[in-house]
This record gives structure tokens, C-alpha cells and sequence, in this order.
């Protein structure tokens, strides 16, 4: 497959040297080569694909109800009773009493998505996957291979209901925005196109919350203004709403007008790498914390090195019963993806905390660098820069703690990565999150 | 005060007081040079609160003993644009007159009971060494003192006695330099066992205060700071207080590889094939073979060059690479043409031995994979 880089499309300064008002459609030169998938209730679907008896049926994925749990992924019957993602699952259950509520698989989801982002690579590199189940595409320069943009659609479209069994809703437009809000239109197994000419016609007799970056709060603002559809946002001057708005206001102003000039970008650079629990009833027991941690610290660096990274800042966050939130944070001197390294900062970093029972705590790993970063060598260890004074020669623990990680990464790759854990942990189930996923970060 | 003095000799000494004199300082009278006449001597006081100096001029003429403060920038400039043989210093009300022939200017005067004290040396001396063998010393080894970044004892240089020796250390946390040098045999029993971080500004400030190479200086070191005396300068500056890193341990006794070359050679082989290495991350691989090494650098954006030469080295072949600019920093300092490069494995520190007593530790740059 060739990489063919995406033609420059209009940009925001050619619009404001041609001034905005004399251009009602920025977009009307640009053909619609923006593709937006997105998965219908992709784990319920999921679920639903592995056991055809639920079909029909109002299904849910999400964490119990007698721990707190919410809801992760709601069928479209579910949907129906008014039960939506991120809702508490005690609360699902009272709108629709025969709500059918699955545990979450994430493995099985991970895979799944891996063949839909396969499906989608194979027919363009720029690929910007946002979720699991969601992701950009840019087919430009791609025709001659695949034929058109919407070809292309409609050709994802199949092959992902022909090669997984799920279906996919595609929304295909001259620029991002456009294109979810094409997807998002057309929900559940849908496939719209905004050719530049509709742009108008589509955006216009919307509400201005459909705008990405417009929120509850912004959406009243706005109204308080007079202004409730796209339109009527449209036709304010860029100035009044900046005015209003500052920053915000220039870009929903700009999306009002269609004009969106972010590119889709493969392999969106990750920042931090973490993971957090909610627990089902709050922990006050440091001892109990700290195995948490522990399993969270080998977890997030086993996720690191999977993705070839290592981060030099760690950030530990505790959630009191009060929901008071404490974040503390180190950095240290050589950059690490061992979990026992992270797991003795993240220690250090817990008896910082005032005691007192906590309702959530997670580990964070960012000042991320890639591995294959050529690395110059310290002379004294992070060990040995303690106040304690220096005792020299962490490099050589490091170095053997590197070489046996990454034996144990292998046998976890090739069986099951809980199939060597340190023995503290042994006999722990593997952490699963409020709504039942495993908890991960990536911001 | 009233004085009359060398012109060249004031300005030797003003020259040596404005070092530590700030050009800026929150508390004004810091930018005073104090004069002091005393019975047949000049002495010139300045400081930074952090160093001090007493500079002493012998031979001059005193009429009328008696301290003045006056702005030091400016004093050694007007000083330095005089032309005649003799210069003329004297108080009247609250300006000083400098005037030599018919040239003259009235500076204003600052009370000189503001200006600080100035430490002076005690009659015990602790260790002396020849001033030269000082500043060669200091200047093998102040380089590799961190700078910006790395806990704040590492930003001095380590001074210990030991053995009739002076030891002096700096590291930076990716290289270390260490070097000896012997000192006066008798006086060093009584310093044994003395430990001192030294600010490197500081150590640079005694090297400035050393105009003869062969005249021998003394240190005296006490609790919080160390002082260097020569035939007409006092120079006190106040010590770092931390733990200076346990640097012995990271010096590699035992190694797998020996490699013996000529250092400008190396350091011009080294320098070529650098120059197409990036900003960040820069590493020069070196790669050995018997009688031979082969030089290698790269970055994505330039390109990647090669440079080979002949060096002394018998066993098999090895691997290792380093910064470029760390190693040059060593070379640079290598007098006797000469350097021996060893060490154990691509992850482990290199140990340059660049002279007689005389180590620089580098460690390695490592890429994975």
C-alpha cells in the first residue's frame, strides 16, 4: 500500500484572505475524502455476535450495580428505555427492569477492534483511530487504487459486517467534523455522505450543541444570545462570537461554517500511559492500596513496553469517599518501563497522601520516549541520588532487571500476560474497572 | 586616605578584585571595591558574599592611612585608561580623588563601615602546592561539573586530601573527571582526611588570582570555606554544603577491553564524523577491531558519516558509543598524546586515562535494539 500524503486542503488562511463573508462555503472546492466509522454498540454487539440468543434483547455491558458499577455499552434496545453509557448501572436497571447486563470482556472487544483498524489500514495509512471502536480516515490520493471516498465507505462497510460480524455506521465529508457528524446522522447501520455543496443544508437547521467543542454550558451561553441552530451561529460575525467566547469562539465559529482544518493523524503521539480503579467499597488499608498499586504499576508497564515507550514522570491519583482528589508526582532521572520501578515511586508517592479511606487510586506514567532513542547513560542511579547519599551502580540492576523482563514478556505473550506475576499478587483477580473494562489510560 | 602608587601594579590588583566584585547585586554596596592604606601597603577588598578577595600592593607611598569605597567597575577602568607612571588616591569629604598627571576624576564615596568584612587568613597553614600544578589541576577537571541541571553538590568540584595528595572530582552525573596532583609533604599530614566541594566559579576565581605558575600557594580549608593565599592575594569562598556523590565506586577497576591511541588523532577523527550527528542525542559509535577502529555517527535529518584509524588493540572486537562532545572535553586535556580507552561492555562507563593520575569517566550512550 503506498503512503500517499493528503493534498493540502483549504486552510484557515486562505479563507481569511478571502475574507469570510465573501465565502459562504469554504469547503465547496474540496471533494468529501474524510471517512468517520464508527461501531453501533460495539461491545454490546459484541456480545451479541457471541451469543445470537441475546439478539433482540436490551443488552448491557458494565460493572455490577452493588459495586458502583456503570454501564460501558448499551444495545440499541437498551437504548430504548433511555439506559445510556457511563449511566449507573443501578439506575439502567430501574429504567429497564429486564436489562440483560454482561461483565466486560475487553479482550475479546481489543480483538475485535484490531481487525476493524486492519480493515481500515488496508485501504489507507492515515488512520486515526480515536477508540476501540471509532476511528478517522483520510482517502485521498486513494482513488485510483479504490475508487472514491464513497466507494471506499461503502466498501468498509461491508467487509467489516463480512469479516467480524458487527456493524458499522460511516460518515463520509470534506473534513472531520462533517464526517462524525455524517456517522453520528445516520446512527445505527448508517452511511451518509456530505458532498461540499450540502454543507449548508445540513449544518444549518441543527442545534449548535451538534457543534464539537459546544457543550451544556457553551449551548446556554449561546441561547441566552438568541443563537439555538447552526445557523443562526453562522450567520453571527466571527468577532461577536470570539468576542464572547475568546478561543472557543473563533472554532465553533468555524465549524458553524464547515470550515475544520484539522488533518487526520495516524499513531496520535500518547502522552501518559495509566490506569485507575474506582473500587466497589472504599479501601483504607495501605497494605490493600499498595497491592493495588503493585498490580496497576505491572500492568501499565507491561503496556509500555508493548508500545515500545518508557516514561520518566510518574503521577499518583487518590480519590477520597469525599471525592476530594490528590495528585502527587515524580520525575525521575532515567526514563523506566518496569513495573517494580514505577511500583516503588508510586509507593513513595502513596505515603505522601493523608491517610483516610479512598474511593479510587491510579498510577500514571508520562514524559513518555521511545525506547529505540539512543539513551545516554547516567553514572548514579535514581537509587543513589536519594538524600540517603549515593551508593553507586543502579545501572546494573537495571540492566539485569531489563534482561529478565523481558524473558517474562515473552512467556506473557505467548500464554497469557497474568501467567508470571510478582507473588504478592498471586491469586489476585485481574482489576477490572467500574464499567467493567480493565481501567486503562491514554491520554 | 591619601596614597600614591604603581599605576600598572593598582591595576593588576583591581583587575583581580572586579572577578568577584557583581556587576548587579541587590545590596548596592557590593558593587564597591573597598581601599584600604595601611603603613606602607595598598589593599583592595571586594565581594559577592559568596567569595571574597584582599588583594595586598606592597611599595606604595602612604601620606595619609584610612579606608574609601568607591564603585569598582568604574575605578578600573579610568584606572586602566591612565597613562602615567604613578597613580594618586585620596579622600576628600565624600569623594575620591584618582589623578595621575594632569588627568583626574572625583568618584563618589560609599560610608565603609556599610561594606562587609572580609575574612582574613589565619595564621595556620593547611596544605600548599605550587600554583601552577593548582591550575592545571582545576582546569582537567572543572569542566565536567554539572551545570544547569543535577543536584546542587555537583555543581562544585570534590577537593580531598589524601596521601600527600590533592584529589580533585567533578561529575556531572554522565561523565567525571578525576585528578591528582602531590602537595607540600609536611603540611599535608596535618590537612589528611579534609573534604571539600568547592563551587567550580570559585575554583576558577583561584586560578584567576594565580599569576605565577611557580609560586607556591596555600589553602586553608575550615567548616564552610576555603581560602587560597598567594604573595598578594586573599581569596576566600564559601563551600557547598551536600553530599557530593560516591564517586569511587563508578570508576571501573577490572576491564574487558584496552584500546591505546594518539589523542589529537582520535580527537580529529572523532570530531568529523560528529559532525553529522544530531543536537539531541548525539552519539559516535566506536567500533574495535584488532589494530584498528572505526568510527561511526548518524542522525536521520543529515546523514550518517564513518572515520577509521589505527590504534593499538589486541583482543577481539567490541562496541561502545559515546557523546562526542563529552569525549573531546577529555581529549582536549590529554598533553601527552596518548589516550587509553577502557572498558567492559556497551553499557558500561568507558574510563579515558588522559595522563599520569590523571582518569575521565564517560558513560555510554545505549540504543536498544
Amino acid at each position: 500500500m503506498g503512503a500517499f500524503p493528503a493534498p493540502p486542503r483549504c486552510g484557515l488562511t486562505d479563507v481569511r484572505i478571502r475574507g469570510q463573508c465573501a465565502v459562504p462555503h469554504p469547503m465547496s472546492g474540496s471533494p468529501p475524502t474524510i471517512l468517520h466509522v464508527d461501531m453501533d454498540a460495539f461491545y454490546a454487539s459484541v456480545e451479541i455476535r457471541d451469543n445470537p440468543s441475546l439478539s433482540g434483547l436490551p443488552v448491557c455491558v458494565g460493572g455490577p450495580s452493588d459495586q458502583r458499577g456503570v454501564i460501558a455499552a448499551a444495545s440499541y434496545e437498551a437504548r430504548r428505555f433511555g439506559v445510556h453509557s457511563a449511566m449507573p448501572t443501578a439506575e439502567a436497571q430501574r429504567l429497564c427492569p429486564d436489562l440483560v447486563l454482561l461483565p466486560c470482556d475487553f479482550e475479546r472487544y481489543t480483538q475485535a477492534s484490531r481487525e476493524i483498524m486492519a480493515i481500515f489500514r488496508s485501504y489507507t495509512p492515515l488512520v486515526e483511530p480515536l477508540s476501540l471502536d471509532e476511528a478517522f480516515l483520510d482517502v485521498s490520493g486513494c482513488e485510483r487504487l479504490f475508487g472514491s471516498a464513497v466507494e471506499i465507505g461503502r466498501k468498509i462497510k461491508l467487509e467489516i459486517l463480512r469479516d467480524t460480524g458487527l456493524v458499522a455506521s460511516v460518515g463520509v465529508a470534506p473534513s472531520k467534523f462533517l464526517a462524525k457528524l455524517a456517522s453520528d446522522l445516520s446512527k445505527p447501520d448508517g452511511f451518509r455522505v456530505i458532498e461540499a455543496h450540502e454543507v449548508r443544508s445540513v449544518l444549518d437547521p441543527l442545534p449548535v450543541s451538534k457543534i464539537y467543542g459546544v457543550g451544556p454550558r457553551t449551548a446556554l451561553r449561546l441561547e441566552a444570545m438568541g443563537v439555538k441552530t447552526v445557523a443562526d451561529l453562522a450567520r453571527r460575525s466571527r468577532e461577536d462570537v470570539a468576542r464572547e467566547f475568546g478561543a472557543t469562539g473563533v472554532w465553533i465559529h468555524d465549524l458553524a461554517q464547515g470550515i475544520d482544518t484539522r488533518r487526520v493523524t495516524p499513531r496520535r503521539e500518547e502522552k501518559s500511559h495509566g490506569m485507575e480503579r474506582t473500587f466497589a467499597d472504599d479501601i483504607a488499608d495501605r497494605e490493600e492500596l499498595r497491592k493495588f498499586l503493585l498490580e496497576f504499576c505491572e500492568e501499565v508497564a507491561f503496556g509500555l513496553r508493548d508500545m515500545g515507550l518508557r516514561g520518566r514522570t510518574i503521577t499518583l491519583k487518590a480519590r477520597y469517599a469525599n471525592f476530594t482528589t490528590l495528585t502527587r508526582t515524580k520525575t525521575l532521572e532515567h526514563a523506566t518501563n518496569l513495573g517494580p520501578r514505577i511500583y516503588s515511586v508510586a509507593r513513595e508517592l502513596l505515603e505522601r497522601i493523608p491517610p483516610g479511606p479512598l474511593r479510587l487510586v491510579g498510577v500514571q506514567v508520562s514524559n513518555l520516549s521511545d525506547v529505540r532513542l539512543p539513551v545516554q547513560e547516567k553514572l548514579f542511579g535514581d537509587l543513589e541520588m536519594t538524600d540517603k547519599g549515593p551508593a553507586p551502580r543502579a545501572t546494573d540492576t537495571r540492566q539485569r532487571m531489563e534482561k529478565v523482563t523481558e524473558g517474562l514478556d515473552r512467556l506473557r505473550r505467548k500464554y497469557a500476560q497474568r501467567v508470571v506475576v510478582p507473588a504478592s499478587l498471586l491469586g489476585r483477580e485481574k482489576p477490572v474497572g467500574r464499567d467493567g473494562t480493565n481501567g486503562k489510560l491514554k491520554v | 586616605m591619601k596614597v600614591i602608587c604603581d599605576r600598572q601594579k593598582l591595576h593588576d590588583g583591581l583587575a583581580v578584585v572586579n572577578n568577584v566584585i557583581p556587576t548587579k547585586s541587590t545590596k548596592p554596596v557590593l558593587e564597591n571595591l573597598c581601599l584600604v592604606a595601611t603603613d606602607s601597603a595598598l589593599e583592595l577588598l571586594g565581594t559577592d558574599l559568596e567569595s571574597s578577595v584582599r588583594y595586598r600592593i606592597d611599595g606604595v607611598q602612604v601620606d595619609e592611612p584610612g579606608p574609601a569605597v568607591v564603585p569598582a567597575r568604574v575605578t578600573l577602568d579610568f584606572v586602566r585608561d591612565l597613562s602615567g607612571e604613578t597613580v594618586t588616591l585620596s579622600t576628600h569629604d565624600n569623594k575620591c580623588v584618582i589623578s595621575s598627571g594632569a588627568d583626574a576624576c572625583d568618584l563618589v564615596t560609599t560610608e565603609a563601615d556599610e561594606f562587609p568584612v572580609i575574612t582574613r587568613f589565619g595564621s595556620e597553614r593547611t596544605f600548599s602546592i605550587q600554583g601552577g600544578s593548582f591550575t592545571r589541576l582545576v582546569n582537567r577537571v572543572a569542566f565536567a561539573a554539572a551545570r544547569e541541571a543535577g543536584r546542587y553538590a555537583m555543581h562544585g568540584v570534590l577537593a580531598e586530601i589524601e596521601n600527600g595528595s590533592l584529589k580533585l572530582v567533578a561529575t556531572d552525573g554522565r561523565r567525571l573527571a578525576l585528578c591528582t596532583a602531590p602537595v607540600e609533604e609536611g603540611s599535608a599530614i596535618r590537612a589528611a582526611g579534609k573534604a571539600a566541594i568547592v563551587p567550580a566559579k570559585g575554583m576558577q576565581l583561584f586560578c584567576r588570582v594565580i599569576s605565577d605558575p611557580l609560586e607556591q600557594v596555600e589553602f586553608h580549608v575550615s567548616e564552610n570555606q576555603i581560602g587560597l593565599r598567594t604573595k598578594s592575594a586573599e581569596i576566600f569562598t564559601r563551600l557547598i554544603d551536600g553530599e557530593f556523590p560516591r564517586y569511587a565506586a563508578v570508576i571501573p577497576r577490572e576491564s574487558n577491553h584496552t584500546m591505546e591511541a594518539d589523542a589529537a588523532l582520535l580527537a580529529r577523527k572523532l570530531r568529523l564524523v560528529a559532525n553529522v550527528t544530531g543536537t539531541e542525542a548525539r552519539a559516535v559509535r566506536f567500533k574495535l577491531a584488532p589494530g584498528e577502529l572505526d568510527l561511526f555517527g548518524q542522525s536521520a535529518g543529515r546523514g550518517e558519516a564513518r572515520a577509521r584509524m589505527d590504534v593499538d588493540f589486541k583482543a577481539g572486537e567490541a562496541e561502545i558509543a559515546f557523546n562526542p562532545d563529552y569525549v573531546l572535553d577529555g581529549l582536549k586535556n590529554c598533553e601527552e598524546g596518548l589516550v587509553r580507552l577502557t572498558f567492559n561492555e556497551r553499557s558500561s562507563p568507558g574510563k579515558f586515562t588522559l595522563a599520569e593520575n590523571y582518569v575521565y569517566i564517560v558513560m555510554p550512550i545505549t540504543i536498544e535494539g
